[in-house]
């Protein structure tokens, strides 16, 4: 019973998010649950596809010349790919947690069990702060008889929605769209097996992301929900 | 093909196509967002005439000023040409997804604090949506790409099918609701909220 009115709740609350009557600090609220809620989304979603194309049908109204001036203008000289992964604020992120990411290795390999084979590279992952948040890490892949890469969780994260899950991605550089890597759990320490198929990739990566997808994973084979968390690699040994 | 002729037919004379078949202005606006992701500026100039007079139209409704509306758009453009390699096909219309854009935006415009006095200085007037004049109801019902919506609208009472075309078309809260129809805040929640469930219902019917 709890349960049905909950999911009624749910519907209502996306049918008048799209219908424009959920406002103020509602709807702010209600834009912060969709971004970890997949299943929302697509409640949002459909309620787009019902009402949304019955907006444009009242009629046009001919914008001033002005107006695409100041967007051309805007966009001059500027290559539209408004790709995370290829944005420049990105990468410079990126680099100046560099420092975070070398601070945090020692600290991480201080906690490494010994017989573990050393190091090769880390990433270590960083919030929407710049805060450490996750570390991944692989040893030598290209002998190893057993390639794997380690993921360890390092703080309080947003919660897993229902529904959805953890995806991990390689970047393997602002020209190239990220390849999926694997899913994440909520442990704080987990391993991920590799392919051998998988391994130029990770050695080819600059930086590893961290997104919420649909449960099991991104149905497109590219990030689809908002990135939580983002690192970039680098070679300790 | 010219961009004209590729346009959508004109409601009141032409025929176009029924609204969630995948029709020729569809593939050619998404095939412009492919190109758009690829950087490709004429592209984007072309987008952007096939859909501002209908983006500016929904703009203009719900935020109710011209140098409102313009502000929004010009922010909407430039999102959608950094972001279009986000829209995925198959997933909405292309015009779905643009709409969707512009639509947020301006709810979210109505939300921020605003230094100027708002309210009485609006460039155009919010309409009447009533069952019994000749007016923009009418036209909405009779429209023939509104379909299945258009049918279902029709299946709620009345009031319900006022309040949801004037929050939807015009950005009405439910206080501006309550308001404008001269109704208690609560009756006027309650008329939304059951002609969205009816909506549902009968749109998801097979």
């Amino acid at each position: 019973m709890a349960r049905s009115s909950q999911s009624e709740l749910r519907e209502q609350l996306a049918s008048e998010y799209v219908l424009g009557t959920l406002r103020g600090q509602a709807r702010a609220r209600f834009q912060n649950l969709l971004k970890y809620d997949p299943a929302l989304r697509q409640g949002v979603a459909e309620w787009e596809q019902r009402l949304l194309p019955l907006a444009v049908a009242q009629g046009e109204i001919a914008p001033p010349a002005r107006l695409w001036q100041r967007i051309a203008a805007r966009i001059a000289g500027r290559p539209g790919t408004g790709r995370w992964w290829a944005g420049l604020a990105f990468w410079r992120t990126c680099a100046i947690t560099t420092a975070a990411a070398v601070l945090a290795l020692g600290i991480y390999i201080g906690t490494l069990p010994k017989p573990e084979p050393p190091i090769a590279m880390v990433a270590v992952m960083t919030d929407e702060q710049a805060r450490p948040a996750m570390v991944v890490s692989w040893p030598q892949l290209r002998d190893a008889r057993d390639p794997h890469v380690r993921v360890r969780i390092l703080q309080a994260h947003p919660p897993l929605p229902p529904g959805a899950s953890w995806q991990l991605w390689l970047l393997p550089g602002a020209k190239a769209a990220p390849i999926p890597l694997g899913l994440v759990g909520p442990d704080r320490m987990q391993t991920i097996r590799l392919d051998r198929s998988q391994i130029k990739n990770v050695w080819q990566s600059w930086g590893i992301a961290l997104s919420v997808e649909p449960e099991g994973g991104s149905p497109t084979g590219a990030p689809t929900g908002p990135v939580i968390f983002k690192g970039q690699c680098v070679k300790v040994l | 093909m010219t961009e004209e002729s590729a346009r959508p037919v004109d409601r009141e004379s032409g025929k176009p196509p029924p609204s969630h078949a995948p029709g020729a202005p569809d593939a050619r606006l998404a095939t412009l967002l492919a190109q758009c992701a690829l950087g490709d500026q004429p592209a984007f100039a072309q987008l952007y005439r096939a859909t501002a007079p209908k983006l500016f139209g929904v703009a203009v409704r719900i935020l109710r000023r011209q140098d409102w509306a313009e502000d929004v758009l010009q922010e909407c453009y430039v999102n959608i040409w950094h972001h279009a390699t986000d829209y995925a096909v198959g997933r909405s219309a292309p015009l779905t997804w643009m709409t969707s854009i512009v639509r947020n935006r301006c709810l979210d415009w109505l939300r921020r604090p605003r230094p100027e006095s708002a309210g009485e200085e609006y460039d155009i007037a919010i309409e009447t949506w009533a069952d019994d004049a000749p007016g923009p109801m009418e036209r909405l019902l009779a429209n023939a790409e509104a379909g299945a919506l258009a049918r279902c609208l029709r299946q709620l009472e009345s009031r319900q099918r006022q309040s949801i075309a004037l929050a939807f078309f015009h950005g009405l809260s439910h206080s501006e609701l309550a308001a404008h129809m001269r109704q208690p805040l609560g009756t006027v929640k309650t008329w939304v909220r059951r002609g969205l469930e009816r909506l549902k219902g009968c749109m998801d019917a097979p």
